[in-house]
């Protein structure tokens, strides 16, 4: 079965949907197993403090790119037919400083916050409250920044691209930055906070 | 007592494995916050659909009829709820509490998090995606933007850590 299912006609949409919450429940099962409904440990990451946020971040990208390379070169999935992001290089780098210091104050994200808010952490439901509101703030004041939310558009823009390398190659990359990135910082946080933190 | 966390490595492990999945089955990633806004929208729209309809953002999400809620995202959003409710039970984590350092009140710590909740509800809007849909699925595309997006989030939150440290440490 080659994927993507559903658009290859293997599956229909309803199965497409039953197989979205299902995979939903593995996110949201594995997102309370790393400890990522608990704020404190989040917002722990801006202090070296526990750095475990941005090792289950790395492992998760190194994973997914890697599988989904290896499944593309078995031929069981067609790249092709996959839906990639665009980047807007201006706007993702105003975004995510402005999604940090709300992280950071926050000690949340989207999916941890929901994860979080089922398991009765109170900050979190507040924190979704949060969100409803910044992103009505977004859309109904829209003419606001709608020029510089659409400023720089790249098209689909990868590393491999940019810095005119194999995808294999850019995949190492991404890997080694993985390693390395998860053992220094593990260490930092060693060095900073000591070890039975 | 409460049971322990899986080990790092194999949280982003699983992690990982559902992004497969979702572009396997699906041929597209998974996300949380679009499924926020659309649920953000669809309340304004019940509220107010005369500010939602004159919204140049939001008018989209209900043109023709269209019902923002009947998406993928909701219903993959559906799933964490379920995942995330299960795994709490399982692991006896599950009371209704705030978590904070030991230097702020609840009611501080709660203030932080509606502030930090607009925030990161404003961002997510404006970087097009969050720290699943855009930074680990668009990381593992390999999209400029997004790792682009993941490192200004470390050094936003970077820079105002320690402004705020009385709430977390």
């Amino acid at each position: 079965m080659i994927g993507p299912l559903v658009k290859n006609g293997i599956i229909s949409d309803g199965v497409n949907t039953l197989f979205a919450v299902l995979i939903g429940m593995l996110f949201g099962y594995a997102l309370q197993r790393s400890g990522f409904t608990n704020s404190k440990k989040i917002a722990g990451a801006f202090y070296m403090k526990d750095v475990d946020v941005p090792v289950v971040m790395f492992t998760a990208i190194t994973t997914a790119s890697i599988g989904l390379w290896g499944l593309s070169l078995l031929g069981l999935i067609d790249l092709g037919k996959f839906y990639f992001l665009p980047s807007y290089l201006l706007p993702m780098v105003v975004g995510g400083l402005i999604f940090g210091v709300g992280m950071a104050m926050g000690g949340f994200c989207p999916g941890t916050s929901i994860a979080a808010m089922v398991t009765g952490k109170i900050d979190a439901m507040v924190f979704v409250g949060g969100f409803l509101l910044g992103s009505l703030l977004f859309g109904d004041l829209y003419p606001l920044w709608d020029k510089f939310y659409n400023s720089g558009a790249n098209g689909v823009w990868r590393i491999d691209q940019l810095f005119n390398i194999n995808v294999g190659f850019a995949i190492l990359l991404v890997a080694l930055l993985a390693v390395f990135g998860s053992l220094g910082m593990r260490k930092l946080q060693y060095k900073f906070w000591g070890k039975n933190d | 007592m409460k049971k322990k966390l899986w080990d790092p490595v194999f949280g982003g492990v699983v992690i990982g494995i559902s992004i497969i999945l979702t572009f396997y089955v699906a041929g597209r990633g998974l996300g949380a916050s679009g499924a926020l806004t659309a649920f953000a929208a669809t309340i304004q729209n019940i509220l107010s659909p005369s500010v939602t309809q004159s919204s140049q953002y939001f008018s989209k999400y209900f043109a023709n009829g269209a019902n923002p809620l009947d998406d993928y995202l909701v219903y993959l959003i559906i799933g964490v709820m379920i995942g995330s409710f299960i795994a709490g039970m399982i692991s006896k984590d599950m009371k209704l509490e705030v978590l904070k350092g030991p230097n702020i009140s609840n009611k501080g710590r709660l203030w932080y998090a509606l502030a930090g909740g607009i925030l990161v509800g404003y961002a997510a809007r404006m970087a097009r995606g969050c720290t699943s849909g855009q930074a680990l699925v668009g990381g593992a595309e390999l999209s400029v933007g997004a790792w682009a997006f993941m490192f200004s989030i470390f050094a936003g939150g970077f820079a105002v850590a320690y402004f705020i440290r009385r709430q977390w440490i």
